[in-house]
C-alpha cells in the first residue's frame, strides 16, 4: 500500500482496551491515507477513539493489528528506538493545550526540538527565530510559557512542530481552547504550512474552524473513518453550511 | 543538558529543599571528618610526631605497648638488619603525683635511649642523659606544670624532677612524658637494669624485617597499623567511619527520593520528549546531568561552609582538625551517592509512554 506521495499510511489498524473481562475495540480494520500537502480533519465523538487513532499514526504505540507506514518505512518491525528515531525525523505534534515546557522561553521551545535532533545550536537558534518571526511571536521570545497568552502558547506550540520540519503533523484539538478569531490563526497557520510546506496534516477537532480549512473531512464511529459529504460551495461562504454539515454527520 | 539546566535555574525554589538538605549533609560530613582527624590528633599525636617509621611488638600483643613484652636479643638481631635503625622503647601509662600537692597527672610514659634517633633535640637528649627526670609534653605547661615541679610516678617512692617541656603530643589521649629507659624499667619493674621493654621503634624498611620478625616472635607494624594499639583509636575511628557512612546512605536515599518524586511529577513532560524524538539516553543524561549539577553545587556550599566552622572550631579546645583530603573524599563520596540514588529514581524515565503525552494512557 505505499504510495509515493503517502506521506502517512495507516492500514488495517485494530486497537482493543481490556475492559473488565471483555474487551473493548477502538479502532477496527481502520485504513488512512494522508499524502503531502493534505490536511485531513477527523471528527467523532467522545470516547469514539479519536485520540487513540491520534496515538497509533504519531507512532506512539503500536496497534494490535494493522500496518503504520510513515514517509514510506514500515513500522511494525521496528524496535522501539527505531520508532523513536522515525518519529524524531518525520512527526510533529501539536496539542490541544500546547503543552509548552514551562521553564523554557518561546525561543527555548523551538530550540530545543533542534537539540533533540542533534543540529548545531547556531543553526538552531537561527531556525527558530525565524519561525518565531513568522508565527508574529518574535517580540515574546524570552517569555515564559506562564507568561503568554492561550493564543500565543497555541502559536508557539506550532513553531514548535515546524521546527521539527515533519513530513506528518498531527493536531490534537489545536483550537479547543482558544476563541474563534484565534482558533482561525491557529488554522491558518496549520492549513497554509499544509500547503507550503507539503506538510501530511492530520487534526482531530470538535470544533467547526479546522473543518472549515479541512482539503477532506472524516468521521470516526465504530472504529472507522466515514468521509463526510461537503456541499460544494464556496468556502468562504459555507461556514455554517460546513456546520450543519458535520452536525448532520456526527448525528447520523 | 539543555533543559536541565535552564529547568535548575528557573525552578531553584523547587531545588532549594534538595539542595539545603545535601549541603547540611554535606556540612555535617564535613565536620565529623574534621572531629575524626581531630580525635585521631588528640589520640596519637605523640607516636605520630616520633621520628620512626616502624614498631616491633611481641606476637600477639595488638600493638598494645603494655602487653608487648621484648628483650635485648630481639632488639640485636633487628640491629643486624641492613639499611635500618633499631632502638628499644619502653612504653606503659602511669599516674605522677606532685610532690608538693596539688592534681596528679596522667602520663603516657616513653622511656627512651637518650643517645637514639628517637630524641631529635639536643636539649631533651641532655636533660634524659643527666640524672633521672621527666620531659613533658608541652601541653602540660598551659595546666601549670613548671619545671623543677618534683613527682613520684607509678608505684616508685623516687621522686622525679620536671626537666622540660618538648612537643611531645599525646598517645591514648594522654600527654606523652619522655623518661630515659632506665627510669622507665626503675618505674615499670623497680630496677634500673632490667633488660626488659615494650617494643623497638624502628627507622628505614627492609625486606629482611620480616626474616627478623620471624626468627623472634615478633610482628613489624607500620607506624600508622600501629595506632589501632592506642586506646579508644579503634573505637573512635570505627564509629566516625559509621557515622560517616550512615550520612552517605542517607543522602542517596534523599536523593533518590527527591527524583523519584521529580521524575513522578514529569512524567507528562517525559511523555512529551519522547512524542518529540528524544531517546531515552537523551532524557537520561539531561536527568543525571541536572543531578550532577544539583548536587555538585550544594556539596561545594555545604563542604564549604563546614570547612569554615571546623577553622573556626579548631582554634577552640575540640579535638577538630581541618583534613583536606578527608574533605576530598566527603566530597567525592556524596556525589557518588547522588549518583547511586538517583539512578534508583531515573530507571522510571524508561518506562515512560509518550502516548502520554496525548493524554491517552496506554
Amino acid at each position: 500500500m505505499n504510495h509515493t506521495t503517502t506521506a502517512l499510511d495507516v492500514d488495517g489498524v485494530r486497537v482493543a482496551y481490556p475492559d473488565g473481562p471483555d474487551e473493548r475495540v477502538v479502532l477496527d480494520s481502520l485504513d488512512l491515507r494522508v499524502a503531502a500537502g493534505e490536511m485531513v480533519v477527523i471528527s467523532g465523538e467522545s470516547g469514539a477513539g479519536k485520540s487513540t487513532l491520534l496515538t497509533v499514526a504519531g507512532l506512539l504505540r503500536r496497534p494490535d493489528q494493522g500496518e503504520v507506514t510513515v514517509a514510506g518505512t514500515s513500522t511494525s518491525g521496528l524496535s522501539d528506538r527505531q520508532r523513536t528515531t522515525l518519529r524524531r525525523d518525520h512527526i510533529a505534534f501539536v496539542y490541544q493545550s500546547a503543552n509548552l515546557l514551562p521553564t523554557l522561553t518561546a525561543l527555548e521551545q523551538l530550540e530545543l526540538v533542534g537539540h533533540i535532533r542533534g543540529e548545531r545550536s547556531g543553526t538552531a537558534r537561527a531556525r527558530a527565530l525565524a519561525l518565531l518571526d513568522e508565527l508574529d511571536l518574535g517580540g515574546r521570545r524570552n517569555q515564559l510559557p506562564g507568561q503568554l497568552s492561550g493564543g500565543e502558547r497555541q502559536r508557539v506550540g506550532i513553531g514548535r512542530a515546524f521546527m521539527a520540519q515533519p513530513t506528518v503533523l498531527i493536531a490534537d484539538e489545536p483550537t479547543a481552547s482558544l476563541d474563534p478569531e484565534r482558533a482561525r490563526t491557529v488554522v491558518d497557520l496549520l492549513s497554509g504550512a499544509a500547503r507550503e510546506r507539503s506538510i501530511a496534516t492530520l487534526v482531530v477537532a470538535h470544533d467547526d474552524a479546522p473543518a472549515r480549512a479541512a482539503t477532506r473531512r472524516l468521521r470516526l464511529a465504530g472504529g472507522t473513518l466515514h468521509e463526510v459529504v461537503e456541499p460544494a460551495t464556496d468556502r468562504a461562504a459555507a461556514g455554517s453550511v460546513l456546520g450543519v454539515g458535520a452536525r448532520v454527520g456526527t448525528g447520523g | 543538558m539543555f533543559l536541565a539546566l535552564r529547568d535548575l535555574r528557573r525552578g531553584v525554589r523547587r531545588f532549594m529543599l534538595l539542595g539545603v538538605v545535601i549541603a547540611l549533609v554535606a556540612l555535617l560530613s564535613t565536620v565529623l571528618s574534621g572531629l575524626a582527624t581531630g580525635l585521631v590528633t588528640d589520640g596519637i599525636s605523640g607516636l605520630r610526631a616520633l621520628p620512626l617509621d616502624r614498631l616491633v611488638f611481641q606476637e600477639g600483643s595488638d600493638a598494645t605497648f603494655s602487653r608487648s613484652i621484648l628483650r635485648p636479643a630481639d632488639l640485636k638481631r633487628f640491629q643486624q638488619v641492613q639499611g635500618v635503625k633499631a632502638t628499644p622503647l619502653g612504653a606503659s601509662f602511669v599516674n605522677a603525683a606532685p610532690v608538693d600537692g596539688g592534681p596528679s597527672l596522667d602520663l603516657s610514659m616513653f622511656g627512651v635511649a637518650a643517645d637514639s634517633f628517637l630524641v631529635e633535640r639536643a636539649d631533651a637528649r641532655a636533660a634524659l642523659a643527666g640524672p633521672p627526670g621527666l620531659v613533658l609534653a608541652s601541653e602540660l605547661q598551659d595546666q601549670g606544670v613548671k619545671v623543677g615541679d618534683r613527682y613520684t610516678v607509678g608505684g616508685s617512692s623516687e621522686e622525679y624532677p620536671v626537666l622540660g617541656f618538648t612537643f611531645a603530643g599525646t598517645y591514648g589521649h594522654t600527654p606523652i612524658a619522655f623518661v630515659s629507659l632506665s627510669t622507665w624499667r626503675q618505674i615499670q619493674y623497680s630496677n634500673p637494669d632490667d633488660d626488659r621493654f615494650s617494643a623497638i621503634a624502628v627507622q628505614g624498611d627492609s625486606p629482611e624485617l620480616a626474616a627478623a620478625a620471624a626468627d623472634t616472635s615478633t610482628v613489624v607494624l607500620t607506624k600508622t597499623q600501629a595506632y589501632a594499639g592506642s586506646p579508644g583509636f579503634t573505637a573512635e575511628t570505627t564509629t566516625m567511619t559509621l557515622i560517616r557512612g550512615f550520612l552517605l546512605v542517607i543522602s542517596a536515599l534523599v536523593i533518590g527520593a527527591f527524583f523519584t518524586v521529580l521524575t513522578v511529577q514529569r512524567t507528562r513532560q517525559i511523555g512529551l520528549l519522547k512524542a518529540m524524538g528524544a531517546s531515552n539516553a537523551y532524557i537520561l543524561r539531561d536527568g543525571i546531568g541536572q543531578m550532577a549539577v544539583l548536587v555538585t553545587l550544594a556539596t561545594g556550599v555545604g563542604v564549604a561552609v563546614g570547612a569554615a566552622l571546623v577553622a573556626v572550631l579548631s582554634r577552640g579546645p575540640a579535638p577538630v582538625e581541618l583534613a583536606p583530603r578527608a574533605i576530598a573524599t566527603v566530597t567525592l563520596a556524596l556525589i557518588g551517592a547522588g549518583i547511586l540514588g538517583s539512578l534508583f529514581a531515573f530507571r522510571r524515565i524508561t518506562q515512560v509512554e509518550p502516548a502520554i503525552a496525548l493524554g491517552v494512557e496506554p
